[in-house]
């Protein structure tokens, strides 16, 4: 909870010379704590079996995902790849309480919220694998692509709620954000305009406690990441982003704020980058084995299992079960990966125009005279 | 049998160490199965399996250092990949190559290798001149003058280049007259003999107080440098005795009805050449070209297919264009594509003259002022009006019998009374 | 002396200024506990402390306006922007002042900075990593440009970068990070500015290159001296100002050009080369000016990327023509 400090007045002015004129307050949310426990006042959700399990497959299949892909980068058939261990609860509670017609701006990271969205497995490592095929997503199809310049995407969510809002429609953005990415001027300037215009846009700030080899309190002097929302004049909420309900819930109230027509919400969903920042970093430089240790004992997908075990919709015959399905799933992908055609050299020329200059195609025969003479 | 090499673990590594092997030779391992650990620069990295199969050879113990791209695992009937892991349309271009050191970096494969760079470098720039790192000192810098020639190479324009390339002129044999001797195009082209009948436009006028030759007059000496240039001019004279003709003969169109039997008698002389590529193209229709003096200078509008006109046709025909050539409206059309052409300069003064082919057409008749001479008869003298003619033909490709056979019968044509 | 990549010529490179210069102070986005993603900073925070070292919340509109206010106080900043491709952020704070701080107060205020990042591509990085921006920061006057294709020179020119009263956009090949190694003496002799580095003599045609390239034309050379083409290579080094003197007087005696960069064909720093070379040495020109370059698309993701690159087959292709034409 943040407490803003009381105002003082000048040396021995006292309270009688400045007096309060906006106070402000961040509220946190969860239900089910690091180890399965529920809290007393839950939403719905809480007790919804049958959204709880899809939830829970689509975090387990994420889960098998990432390792998977974290393995073929290991084995020289995928590139560089930014893994998402232990973001799955923040990422399908995010998309789970989405329409299908909203449209979701990530950052690089967010592969549960796609997959949920449709976004296939093969399509994810098709763009990793170094093809941009790979951003020309099957479903989802207004969805932004994976966006490295670091808060870019921040305008990009406030334009297309700006879109939605001239329209009428009922629709939102939903963009994430970094808790590095808190520090570029973009993401003030997103939130500032989505306040300003009152726009149907959701920002959800992953502090995952490090920006590469940045941790979060060096990164800002601010308590919380959900109070920068107060310069924008927005609703700022914080949550436990390892926990699904408290996720779908805070992201479901937001969404029906919005289409309300009441507004922008920024949430921070606290969580923990469990992997290198890439597969190419090693976090072991600077961060401390214990702290790492630590925030696995909070991870997202013990604590829903056990509520599962719980509500006594789950057990280990129905777990093994679920991961062979989620392996056959990812297995299926990654042969779709495997086996995709490489682009030929014409792919880089035809998608730059929808009516190429000449000169272009002139260095499009080029192109296709020399390739493959690099041997590469 | 498939085997396994160690891979570029992301990170630009030359090699890894092994720290410790979690199979064994003869275990069936499977697919994403942790197989050994290895430590790149400060962190130790899990290798997986990349497919199912039987563990045949492992290579190398803990301790021993791996180079990217070295053998590390041979294994027996690998299902799930019928190739080695490191070739196949996915993979992503590593390098084999021994390195060492810390090789950081968050993102891609970077290329490494323990190859020494030798190299020399000279800082260009007399005043910078400096030595690198291995010791050898800047030259000092020569600085490009406006010099004609050194060390045989020849300062030339490059159009002068290709121009000379093109009529096999050596450019050292080439005296050059541009700025600092550089060999401009009117060199090569001296050096060859021809002339070129492109006007310079950007050059000033030679005398002072002279201007510069604007519209028609231009176009007419334009046309008539191309003309010296290509044609083959040979003339032929001779007279059309008139003494038969009635009074009233309108002589521009008996003019016309001549040349009109003429080419049907020598379709030769109607016909348009091209000296580049040595076509010559037989006119069927006779389209004549009349020379029309103007105060601005010559026009040449055209009376069309004057094999198929009447006489009262053709007389109204040449008035209009006259009229219009004059007053500057003819069209262009009027003025285009002659198949021969004819100058009636007799209308104002002189008897014969030269008159010059205009290309692509092959001939033109010129006919000069009517006189009464006096010619020798079969018994005595007798005062006969007489027109001269100047015949000029394209000696490329039309023949002095042709030329002649065409005189022959437009005299023929034009002795007749009507 | 010791044989280093040139990463390690950068690091030492710093670590000799940061010695010699207490205010040499390095800023940028993981520079300091992880020594720079590709770890150009390694140590540098141990040894010269977190004031000197820092690590700066993530913005690089920041990172560059801050190394302005910095470098006004007397501090000599060398700031890091991760990739060039990130470089557009701070585009505002290095076009619009510290390009111009000089100019604007008649020399009152100047801006000693050093902006350094990795150059163009060929790591098979993700999207935005591979850029090759050089030719949009050589428009700019008031800019410096600068990017070595050694470890000597990566070592020599930063040192004569940051020891330049004027800011210096310092661009590293990340191709050629780790590539080879160099016997590179750490005796803090800085190299010069401004001048290209004839890296081989030849007679026959003059090839100007810079970066990562330079490995691409030397290869390219080395076959073509095997059919008896003899080149000369020359490492433009500082991309702007143009030393245009060296190429001038090595065009004049081979009479053939081939310009080689990474970066697109449309408007680039060739661009700038040809139209000189051909106001000033148009009549010792045999052949028409051959550029070989990027092409005018976005920079492939790692698929294609060694399609887009240029190598030594195009270069070759491109002297021969030179010959032929």
């Amino acid at each position: 909870m943040y407490n803003p400090p009381r105002s003082r007045g000048g040396p021995g002015r006292g309270n009688r010379v400045l007096k309060t004129v906006a106070e402000f307050a961040i509220k946190y949310c969860q239900f089910l704590d690091a180890s399965g426990n529920l809290a007393a006042a839950a939403p719905p959700l809480a007790s919804d079996t049958d959204a709880l399990l899809e939830m829970y497959r689509f975090m387990t299949l994420v889960r098998t995902f990432d390792t998977k892909a974290v393995n073929l980068q290991r084995t020289g058939k995928l590139g560089t790849y930014a893994s998402c261990l232990g973001h799955e609860a923040t990422h399908v509670g995010v998309a789970a309480a989405m329409q299908a017609d909203d449209v979701l701006c990530p950052v690089y990271r967010e592969f549960g919220s796609q997959i949920w969205r449709g976004v296939k497995m093969s399509t994810i490592l098709t763009f990793w694998g170094g093809d941009e095929s790979g951003s020309n997503f099957t479903a989802a199809r207004q969805d932004f692509p994976w966006c490295v310049p670091i808060a870019s995407q921040m305008l990009h969510g406030a334009g297309v709620a700006m879109a939605m809002k001239i329209r009428g429609e009922k629709r939102c953005s939903v963009t994430y954000i970094g808790d590095g990415g808190t520090s570029e001027g973009a993401f003030y300037e997103g939130i500032n305009l989505a306040g300003a215009r009152a726009l149907p846009a959701i920002f959800v700030v992953v502090n995952n406690g490090w920006a590469i080899s940045v941790p979060i309190e060096h990164q800002t002097a601010t308590k919380t990441l959900a109070q920068k929302a107060i310069a924008a004049g927005i609703p700022g909420v914080q949550v436990d982003g390892n926990d699904v309900i408290a996720v779908h819930h805070v992201m479901s109230e937001a969404l029906a704020r919005a289409r309300r027509g009441e507004g922008p919400t920024l949430i921070e969903a606290l969580t923990y980058r469990l992997s290198d920042h890439t597969t190419a970093d090693d976090a072991s430089r600077y961060r401390d084995p214990d702290e790492v240790r630590q925030a696995w004992s909070k991870e997202p997908l013990p604590r829903l299992r056990a509520h599962l075990l719980k509500l006594k919709v789950w057990d280990d015959a129905r777990e093994e079960a679920l991961k062979k399905e989620c392996a056959r799933e990812v297995e299926a992908a990654v042969d779709e990966y495997l086996s995709a055609p490489k682009p030929t050299t014409d792919a880089m020329f035809d998608h730059l125009f929808a009516r190429p200059p000449k000169s272009l195609l002139e260095q499009r025969e080029q192109a296709r005279r020399y390739a493959g003479s690099s041997g590469h | 049998m498939t085997s396994f090499n160690l891979p570029d673990l992301g990170e630009g590594l030359a090699e890894a160490e092994i720290v410790r092997w979690h199979v064994n030779v003869g275990d069936t391992v499977a697919v994403d199965q942790p197989m050994l650990a290895v430590e790149t620069a400060k962190a130790v990295v899990e290798v997986p399996a990349p497919f199912s199969g039987v563990i045949k050879k492992l290579h190398g113990q803990p301790g021993d250092v791996i180079a990217t791209g070295a053998l590390l695992v041979e294994f027996e009937g690998a299902k799930g990949e019928a190739s080695p892991a490191n070739s196949g349309p996915h993979h992503i271009a590593t390098r084999s190559s021994h390195g060492s050191g810390d090789a950081g970096t968050v993102v891609g494969n970077m290329p490494t290798s323990d190859i020494e760079l030798i190299e020399t470098a000279h800082a260009g720039g007399s005043a910078h001149g400096h030595t690198n790192g291995n010791g050898h000192a800047a030259t000092s810098t020569a600085h490009a003058s406006t010099r004609a020639q050194a060390d045989g190479r020849i300062r030339a324009a490059p159009a002068a280049r290709a121009l000379a390339k093109h009529l096999g002129i050596n450019l050292a044999a080439v005296h050059g007259t541009g700025r600092g001797g550089v060999v401009i195009v009117a060199d090569v082209l001296a050096q060859s003999n021809i002339s070129t009948h492109r006007t310079n436009d950007s050059a000033a006028p030679r005398f002072a107080g002279g201007e510069r030759l604007k519209g028609l007059r231009r176009a007419m000496a334009q046309s008539m440098s191309l003309a010296r240039d290509n044609v083959t001019n040979c003339t032929l004279f001779d007279d059309a005795d008139l003494h038969r003709w009635p009074e009233g003969q309108d002589i521009t169109t008996r003019l016309l009805r001549a040349i009109s039997m003429a080419c049907k008698a020598v379709p030769a002389l109607n016909a348009w050449y091209d000296g580049d590529t040595q076509t010559r193209l037989l006119k069927s229709r006779v389209d004549v070209g009349m020379a029309v003096d103007t105060p601005d200078g010559l026009i040449v509008p055209i009376v069309r297919d004057i094999g198929a006109r009447t006489t009262a046709e053709l007389r109204h025909d040449i008035d209009r264009l006259k009229r219009t050539a004059r007053d500057r409206t003819v069209a262009p059309e009027d003025l285009r594509d002659a198949t021969f052409m004819l100058s009636n300069f007799g209308m104002i003064a002189g008897r014969y003259a030269t008159p010059v082919v205009v290309p692509p057409m092959v001939a033109i008749l010129g006919s000069g002022r009517l006189s009464r001479d006096v010619i020798a008869v079969e018994n005595g003298f007798e005062a006969h009006l007489r027109m001269p003619l100047s015949l000029t033909f394209d000696h490329r490709c039309v023949t002095g019998g042709e030329a002649a056979r065409f005189m022959a019968a437009v005299l023929g044509d034009l002795e007749k009374d009507t | 002396m010791a044989k280093v990549t040139m990463i390690e010529a950068i690091n030492r490179a710093h670590a000799w200024e940061m010695t010699r210069d207490p205010n040499v102070v390095v800023l940028g986005e993981d520079v300091g506990v992880n020594g720079g993603v590709f770890r150009a900073t390694a140590g540098l925070q141990e040894q010269f402390g977190k004031d000197r070292v820092q690590d700066t919340p993530l913005a690089e509109g920041m990172i560059a306006g801050m190394a302005i206010g910095m470098a006004t106080q007397g501090l000599r900043p060398v700031a890091e922007i991760q990739f060039m491709g990130f470089i557009y952020p701070a585009m505002d704070q290095i076009a619009n002042h510290m390009a111009r701080l000089r100019n604007r107060t008649r020399g009152r205020l100047t801006c000693p900075v050093v902006i350094r990042m990795p150059h163009g591509g060929g790591i098979h990085a993700p999207e935005h990593h591979s850029e090759s921006l050089e030719a949009m920061l050589a428009h700019h006057a008031g800019l410096r440009v600068v990017c070595p294709s050694s470890p000597a020179r990566a070592y020599g020119l930063l040192l004569a970068a940051i020891r330049d009263p004027d800011p210096v956009i310092f661009l590293e090949p990340a191709r050629l990070y780790r590539l080879v190694k160099q016997e590179v003496a750490d005796d803090g002799q800085a190299l010069p500015l401004d001048v290209c580095y004839r890296l081989r003599e030849g007679t026959d045609v003059t090839i100007v290159t810079w970066g990562a390239m330079v490995t691409e034309t030397l290869k390219a050379a080395e076959t073509l001296e095997n059919s008896g083409v003899s080149c000369e290579v020359l490492d433009l080094a500082t991309l702007s100002p143009i030393d245009h003197d060296t190429i001038l007087e090595s065009v004049t005696r081979t009479g053939r050009l081939v310009i080689v960069h990474e970066a697109p064909r449309n408007c680039g720093i060739g661009a700038e080369i040809a139209a000189t070379v051909a106001e000033r040495a148009l009549y010792d020109l045999h052949a028409p000016i051959k550029r070989v370059t990027g092409y005018d698309t976005i920079m492939p993701l790692a698929r294609l990327e060694y399609d887009y690159i240029p190598n030594a087959a195009r270069i070759m292709d491109a002297v021969r023509e030179t010959l032929t034409e």
